[in-house]
């Protein structure tokens, strides 16, 4: 690639005009609200922290995270009761965020998780108190002293709390509220980082086990820096290509609608740029909603991070990055479609068969719910794939469906537990349904709603995921689809057969009784579950309405 | 000179960089590779910039560091505690987790 | 027609039976526990009134399908709410609701907690949890034959698999010997067959849904899962599948259907799962759920793919023949009681899918009448042989001897049972077995002909087993065998009693599933082969009449 002369002179006419004023940015802040709500309430957290004493911190965190959420929650409603999902979707902030169905949508779920999230982090009932009688929640009293060590009994016994956990978890939360709706690629990365960073220190937290919380932040921490390195060439390649990284403009150059210039017929001649530079992108993307082969660090971490964490981890996530996938190849990339469709159906393909295969020889609750997440990103893939309206609408009704049953069974997972912490290990779950029915039965209702029996939210997100793989002409992907549904059921069924129908062991974990934050999380998961499956007809309206990108 | 070898440069780096993440076990000398990796990106985002006749580039090439240098302060937070408490930074001795 | 919503009241009368059932307060006493029982009992019973209300305010030879409810469900995909029933699921819904009431009383210390050693009871749920998911599953498999919408068919046929799961899985026939290992492989080994089926079959609802959205049957862009909807669209040509496409679908139906009603080769499961559960259990799968295999297969193959069901028809027509000879002689050499029945239940599945597929109005008619007095003779069989076995505590044919001479209620009620699932003439299956037989060999004679080798069999493996059980000198153990009590009796009664009237008056169900055979005829494009000698339903149940009690 040689670069013509007329390119030197576009540079240095660009470089000549310094009499060029920038204009101020104009910021629509109503539409931004629901972000700006939740960063606020994030910087407001940091500010308690600071300035509160010890013993007030906890109740503030959670009256600010809540405050913020749930204004962040009134503020998407207002926005899609104005018609920002619909009619009056457009660019915000000057091309950087886009305010249409989508993202409303996808940041009233992840507002929603997140609220149940809190509930959980929140919860203090769980582990038994401290010396001097202080509760104990699920985070490490005090971050930065050494496992084991005098620093950490000491802190246990003063029952110091990680109270920043909350303000961390807005950070996250503003950056998964952003990234499905980034408009360019540059907010869009930024997003990323915003929810990871956090994401990779609230890993390290745990109370219990923490050599394994640390383990899980560490390779957490460096497999997502390489996947972002990866996301961040991707962005310069696809820059190098179209001369822009806004959405709008990429489609624009990819289709050939846009308006030719010496540079850009130089390097739009040169497919590679595009191709590799999107396979980047994509890379950075399927690492993070834990898809094959990207889906390495997936079981570790949700094993070793603190299961609230996890539990939020596992949904949240999920719901920001397919949100952001969803956006790149609907909106950026459909000029390509051909190109990377069977790059994807490979990756759906592996995704489902590898989780629900290596699913099967887990025997360890989160270990094996990691990998049924692995499936279940494969079942979102299909719905991607299908490249239509219903795509969109199926895969945002999947992952509001999904998200909540994920909650919901980590929230039962925190509660079994024996003297070590959480009881974890499948063995130790055997007979659970003898001796506590009720959270037996409740857990068997995720794992059916994670098999996809009908009158489950599972179902109706699976059918519609395969209904719109199958309109699309993916018939191939909807029986591999199926058939691992049917390898996966065989494993979640036999977690169902463990706590039915074995006998319970003398030394069996017991069920500690939750305060009302985390019963609360379980009700809103069982509600969601059996609401989403017997009644799906609203929400498959509101996202069939919100299933329409901007750019 | 051809600005196209900076590219030629920025793919070297990353490759390197990329190639340095695999082989290498050292936490630290991991996360240095994957800084490599994110000024790889920069480079070339700023000689695309240079092709292109637009600043955007460059721009971003500034959110690129200021993001890279928060990467720094959360990795090496969580890797200094795992040194703590191990007395070692090699990714081979974390280990308690496997299949 | 009144806009009373019968059918919803039907099948929702169990559903919230069994949601008080299990809300009941645990029970402290076995006096309590009584109280928690005779719930559910009455609440099967007013099902059976209701069923029965159904069937007599349905009007053989009216609408095809009467008593109908529409509502939007999921408008976005085109489900509807929509139930209605025919002929057919008339009398299943009544076979149903005669049975659940019949297997609970059959089964009412099943479930009963076992003294510890101190003589005291755990106090749980146990026990009403038992009555709880038989009531769930009767709900279920009511709105399966209910439903006129393939997506609210495939709900239920596919949700009524977790209550039979825990029944089979969580109450073992802890009368012969519980083995808790044995008995969750046999629920495990039931659930995957079945879920593999049904999954299956979810990518075919799929792709019938796809189709009929593409070929714009269904309102405003989405497509439709309405029975009549479709099969109207097919009569009239709006709909039309590729070849392919119908072959394709129908094979996604045919599989679930296949591993639900048992047809070799996908049985392997059943005599697994009745084997290890109760013989209460045991009935509710082969008498109950697994005609809503059989039951969907004249339904929902044969209406949306009359095409593809013509091609296979004889593909499937060997298979139930070999299911009929291999569940035979496989029955032949059982040496355990309730195997011995599941294998003879999949000889008698053969008759009933080789009655659908030979596609004559008589095989049809025959295969419908087929499902109900297989339905009842296998509950008085089984629930006899239950009887027998809670007294010896065995389930091997060598452990029995002379039981007719010491309780000879219970080896004439067992005498009746046996001869009912042989087809003796007089007793009700021998109508619908002779009809299925006629009905094949009309069209397809060698195939009529091997099936009857099914008919010997039956006869050696029924009289060895009771010649093995009840005849002979009397075993030690079996000396002491009380007759059949109070409770057992009731049980039985009925059951004997449908099966002698049947057998010399079948008319009433005859007129009943005639029509409706009729009309799934007409939608496979079928007419009966015009035999030499025609014979119908009605001239059979004459002729068996007369010579009835032979």
């Amino acid at each position: 690639m040689s670069v013509p002369d007329t390119v030197h002179s576009l540079w240095t006419v660009a470089a000549s005009s310094t009499t060029q004023t920038i204009p101020t940015p104009h910021i629509e802040y109503g539409q931004l609200s629901p972000m700006l709500a939740v960063f606020g309430a994030a910087a407001l957290g940091i500010l308690a922290e600071a300035f509160l004493p010890r013993r007030n911190r906890y109740w503030a965190q959670i009256g600010i995270a809540m405050a913020g959420l749930v204004g962040a929650f009134v503020a998407v409603v207002v926005l899609a009761a104005q018609g920002y999902a619909g009619t009056k979707a457009h660019l915000a902030a000057m091309g950087a965020v886009a305010v249409d169905g989508p993202s409303l949508f996808l940041q009233g779920t992840i507002v929603l998780i997140a609220v149940v999230s809190v509930l959980g982090f929140a919860e203090r009932h769980l582990e038994p108190r401290s010396s001097t009688g202080a509760p104990v929640d699920a985070f490490a009293p005090q971050a930065a002293t050494v496992p084991g060590s005098d620093a950490e009994k000491s802190a246990a016994r003063s029952g110091f709390a990680t109270t920043e956990v909350f303000p961390l978890t807005m950070f996250a939360v503003g950056g998964m509220l952003l990234f499905p709706a980034a408009s360019d690629l540059l907010t869009m990365f930024v997003a990323l980082e915003v929810f990871s960073l956090p994401l990779y220190l609230l890993c390290a937290l745990a109370r219990r086990r923490r050599l394994l919380s640390q383990e899980a932040a560490v390779k957490y921490f460096l497999l997502g820096a390489f996947s972002s390195a990866f996301f961040l060439f991707g962005l310069a390649l696809i820059y190098g290509y179209a001369g822009t990284v806004s959405i709008g403009g990429i489609a624009d150059v990819v289709s050939g609608t846009a308006t030719p210039t010496p540079a850009l017929a130089n390097t739009t001649a040169n497919d590679a740029l595009l191709l590799i530079g999107l396979a980047m992108l994509g890379v950075g993307l399927l690492f993070k909603v834990g898809a094959v082969p990207f889906h390495a660090w997936t079981p570790d971490v949700y094993q070793g991070a603190p299961t609230p964490v996890t539990g939020f981890m596992a949904s949240a996530t999920k719901v920001a990055a397919f949100g952001a996938t969803l956006r790149l190849l609907y909106a950026a990339f459909p000029g390509v479609t051909w190109d990377w469709r069977p790059v994807l159906w490979g990756v759906a393909i592996l995704t489902m068969v590898v989780g629900a295969i290596i699913a099967v020889t887990q025997t360890d609750v989160k270990r094996l719910l990691a990998y049924s997440s692995i499936a279940h990103a494969g079942f979102i893939l299909t719905g991607v794939i299908a490249m239509n309206k219903a795509g969109v609408s199926a895969v945002l009704f999947y992952l509001g469906a999904y998200s909540f049953v994920t909650l919901g069974a980590f929230a039962v997972v925190t509660l079994v537990r024996d003297a070590g912490g959480e009881a974890t290990h499948l063995s130790r779950w055997a007979g659970l349904g003898r001796r506590s029915p009720l959270v037996a039965a409740t857990f068997a209702l995720f794992l059916l709603a994670f098999a996809g029996i009908p009158l489950t939210s599972g179902f109706a997100g699976k059918f519609a995921v395969f209904q719109a793989a199958a309109s699309s002409g993916a018939t191939p992907l909807v029986i591999v689809g199926v058939l691992s549904s049917a390898v996966a059921a065989f494993f979640y069924i036999r977690v169902i057969v463990l706590m039915f129908f074995s006998d319970p062991r003398p030394d069996g974990p017991t069920v500690a009784v939750p305060s009302a934050f985390t019963a609360t999380a379980i009700a809103l998961g069982v509600l969601v579950t059996l609401g989403l499956g017997i009644l799906p007809q609203y929400f498959l309206h509101l996202a069939d309405q919100a299933s329409v990108f901007v750019r | 000179m051809n600005p196209v070898n900076y590219l030629y440069l920025a793919a070297l780096l990353f490759t390197i960089g990329a190639t340095g993440v695999l082989v290498r076990r050292n936490a630290i000398v991991l996360f240095m590779c994957v800084e490599l990796m994110l000024n790889a990106s920069n480079l070339a985002l700023v000689t695309f910039s240079r092709l292109h006749g637009n600043l955007d580039g460059q721009i971003i090439a500034f959110f690129t560091m200021v993001v890279a240098a928060a990467e720094v302060v959360v990795g090496l937070a969580i890797i200094v505690s795992v040194f703590r408490t191990r007395h070692s930074a090699s990714v081979d001795d974390t280990n308690l987790m496997k299949l | 027609m009144s806009s009373f919503p019968l059918l919803t009241v039907a099948a929702a009368l169990p559903a919230v039976g069994a949601v008080l059932t299990a809300a009941l307060p645990a029970a402290t006493s076995a006096k309590r526990r009584d109280i928690n029982k005779t719930l559910p009992l009455g609440i099967s019973v007013l099902t059976l009134v209701l069923a029965a209300v159904v069937a007599i305010r349905f009007k053989p030879g009216g609408a095809r399908y009467q008593m109908t409810e529409h509502h939007s469900w999921i408008s976005d995909f085109g489900i509807g709410y929509s139930l209605g029933v025919d002929g057919i699921a008339v009398v299943l819904i009544l076979l149903t609701a005669v049975l659940v009431p019949v297997v609970m009383l059959a089964s009412w210390h099943d479930a009963d907690p076992v003294a510890n050693d101190a003589g005291t009871f755990e106090r749980n749920r146990r026990t009403q949890g038992f009555f709880a998911l038989i009531l769930a599953v009767e709900a279920m498999v009511v709105l399966s034959f209910e439903a006129t919408d393939v997506f609210l068919f495939y709900v239920f046929f596919e949700a009524m698999l977790i209550p039979m799961y825990f029944l089979i899985g969580g109450f073992g026939d802890r009368t012969v010997g519980e083995d808790a290992r044995q008995r969750s492989y046999a629920a495990v080994k039931f659930l995957l067959y079945n879920l593999l089926g049904g999954l299956i079959m979810l990518a075919a609802v799929i792709g019938l849904y796809v189709i009929t959205a593409k070929q714009g049957i269904g309102t405003d862009g989405h497509g439709t899962f309405d029975l009549s909807t479709i099969t109207q669209a097919l009569a009239s040509g709006k709909l039309h599948f590729s070849p392919v496409a119908e072959k394709a679908l129908f094979l996604g139906f045919m599989f679930a259907f296949a591993v639900k009603a048992p047809l070799w080769p996908l049985h392997t499961w059943l005599p697994n799962a009745m084997g290890e559960a109760t013989p209460g259990v045991a009935v509710l799968i082969t008498a109950v759920v697994d005609k809503v295999g059989t039951y969907a297969m004249l339904r929902f193959c044969l209406q949306l793919f009359p095409d593809a069901s013509k091609t296979f028809g004889p593909a499937i027509l060997v298979l139930s023949l070999i299911g009929i000879i291999y569940g035979a002689l496989l029955a032949v050499g059982q040496k355990d009681i309730k195997r011995l029945i599941a294998y003879a239940s999949i000889s008698h599945f053969g008759f009933i899918i080789m009655g659908i597929f030979a596609m004559t109005s008589q095989g049809q008619a025959g295969a419908t009448l087929y499902m109900v007095n297989h339905g009842i003779s296998t509950a008085a069989l089984l629930l006899v042989a239950g009887f027998l076995m809670s007294r010896r505590g065995s389930r091997l044919i060598a452990d029995y001897g002379g039981v007719q001479k010491v309780a000879p209620v219970l080896a004439g009620t067992f005498m009746i049972g046996g001869l009912a699932t042989l087809s003796l003439p007089g007793l009700a299956p021998f109508v619908s077995e002779f009809l299925v037989l006629v009905g094949t060999f009309t069209r397809y004679p060698a195939i009529g002909i091997v099936a009857t080798i099914g008919i010997v069999l039956a006869a050696l493996y029924v009289l060895v087993l009771y010649q093995r059980t009840m005849t002979g000198p009397v075993k030690p153990e079996v000396s002491g065998f009380r007759d059949l009590h109070a409770r057992e009796l009731v049980v039985v009664t009925p059951l004997i009693a449908l099966l002698l009237f049947l057998g010399v008056y079948p008319k009433p169900v005859s007129d009943i599933v005639n029509p409706a055979v009729r009309d799934t005829m007409s939608d496979v494009h079928r007419t009966d082969p015009a035999p030499a000698h025609p014979i119908t339903a009605a001239q059979v149940a004459a002729t068996n009449s007369q010579g009835g009690g032979q």
